[in-house]
């Protein structure tokens, strides 16, 4: 497991109260019945862990699995190193 | 029962410093919302809104008045004004103030200074805040403003229900002006809370929109934060009739509910309650109702539940209601919502033209009603209903009808 994963999947464990070992990559929040304000709350926490700013609907967490918020991240996270990445607030 | 006459209305918002400027605006079907100018936004993602552009506020208090006045009830002020003139009523005189309510709804409050302040403390690092922060800050400020400025001295406070806030507010006057508590009413809601951090908290939640405000639409992205202020004279209707006044409508009823469920998703049956109930207040059939002004924020949430309540509750009649959100033209002023959306309901029953959805591309297929897409339409409208459904769930629709 990557540490992005990981620190993905611990964080809608806690946020939303689900035992970490019922996360996989290929779940949707639908499937784990993560509702939209619980939603909004795991893009902030990864947001603030990462000092990153995700995009406001892509990817999309309703339909979309796990994986795809964690390669969006991961996507982030290298465009940052290399640079490209535009100044966020917190920065 | 005693009938509640509206003799007095006045409005600020994006489309106009007046009500008249607000609704001619609204029948041209014309959007104010646009690229933020009044705040700085290199911090902001979102930056468009409906902001009261090209507003001075010296034009309308000297300045060791606005000293003690935010934006907020700056606001209140000169659409109570507008109302107060309209009505004709000296408040002054004949012991009137004594028997007139006060009641302002805000969903926030004296949101720019207590942004100013904050920053100052936390941004400059400067601990000496400016001394009349308190009172510009607390939310009965409006209510407040207005009693003093026009001399009421009955029963007055401020209500807050976020989104809901001047619904709520003008429910509770008309109740007040009903039972005979007292035989006037000073009453809306105000809103002017767009400084960069509400933004950012908006932001945050992910339910605004980056380009327009697109109710109903297949298309929308959202809600646009807009601001301003709706203030209306209520009167006890005889009263009104006896010296002749010009009545814009009758305030004939009200509906509250709360969904007591989710603090933001919005309850299908928590709206058809608070619709059923202003109706029954009303004593109106379904079919008297010709236009609903729909709370219609553009996210994605609400509207498909708006559109079903809607249909739930009036069945077969539902096809032929005109349903329409003028906050595509005004943005979602938040607690002052209810009052702005007022102004469009009576102008429909007084003009018999519904103001369009404007904006409006292609019709969600999960909303299935007419919602008058970006073109103004005449018809003549006996009752109007203006729906407000706050977060946190909290749902108020009231009833007027046209002046017999």
């Amino acid at each position: 497991m990557s540490s992005v994963q990981e620190t993905i999947f611990a964080i809608i464990s806690k946020e939303a109260g689900i035992d970490p070992g019922k996360i996989s990559l290929d779940s949707t929040l639908k499937d784990l019945e993560i509702q939209s304000l619980e939603a909004v709350q795991i893009i902030f926490e990864i947001e603030d862990h990462y000092k990153i700013t995700l995009p406001d609907r892509d990817p999309n967490f309703d339909t979309e699995s796990v994986r795809g918020l964690v390669e969006a991240v991961e996507r982030l996270l290298a465009e940052q190193s290399s640079g490209a990445a535009a100044p966020s607030p917190q920065a | 029962m005693r009938r509640v006459a509206i003799t007095g209305m006045g409005a600020i918002c994006a489309l106009g410093h007046d009500a008249a400027a607000t609704w001619a605006a609204m029948c041209a079907g014309r959007s104010a919302i646009g690229p933020i100018s009044n705040i700085p936004t290199e911090l902001l993602n979102i930056k468009v809104a409906a902001e009261v552009r090209g507003f001075d506020p010296l034009a309308h208090f000297d300045s060791r008045r606005l000293v003690l006045l935010d934006r907020v009830s700056q606001f209140a002020l000169i659409a109570a004004r507008e109302a107060v003139a309209q009505s004709g009523l000296d408040f002054g005189s004949d012991m009137r103030g004594e028997r007139t309510a006060c009641i302002i709804g805000t969903g926030i409050g004296g949101e720019n200074s207590h942004n100013e302040q904050s920053s100052r403390f936390y941004g400059d690092k400067n601990p000496r805040l400016h001394p009349l922060t308190i009172v510009r800050v607390m939310a009965n400020a409006p209510a407040c403003h207005l009693g003093m400025e026009f001399g009421l001295t009955g029963p007055s406070f401020a209500v807050v229900s976020a989104c809901a806030s001047a619904n709520h507010a003008m429910a509770q006057a008309f109740e007040m002006v009903r039972s005979g508590k007292v035989d006037f009413a000073v009453t809306g809601g105000t809103e002017a809370c767009i400084t960069v951090p509400t933004i950012k908290a908006w932001e945050a939640m992910r339910v605004t929109a980056d380009d327009t405000c697109r109710p109903f639409c297949k298309q929308r992205r959202g809600m646009v934060l807009g601001e301003g202020a709706g203030v209306f004279v209520f009167e006890e209707y005889e009263h009104a009739l006896a010296r002749g006044a010009t009545i814009l409508a009758e305030f004939a009823g009200a509906g509250m509910s709360a969904d007591a469920g989710d603090i933001v998703l919005p309850s299908e049956t928590g709206a058809a309650k608070a619709l059923s109930a202003a109706l029954a207040d009303a004593g109106l059939n379904k079919d008297d109702v010709g236009y609903i002004n729909a709370h219609g924020t553009g996210t994605p949430a609400n509207d498909p539940t708006e559109s079903k309540a809607i249909r739930r509750v009036f069945g077969a009649h539902a096809g032929a209601l005109c349903v329409s959100s003028t906050k595509s033209m005004h943005g979602h002023a938040l607690g002052a919502a209810g009052a702005i959306e007022l102004v469009a309901a009576i102008g429909a029953l007084r003009d018999g033209i519904i103001p369009p959805t404007a904006n409006f591309i292609d019709v969600d297929p999960e909303c299935d009603l007419d919602y008058v897409p970006n073109v103004a339409r005449e018809k003549p409208v006996r009752a109007a209903l203006s729906n407000s459904f706050a977060f946190g769930g909290l749902n108020a629709v009231v009833a007027i009808t046209r002046a017999s």
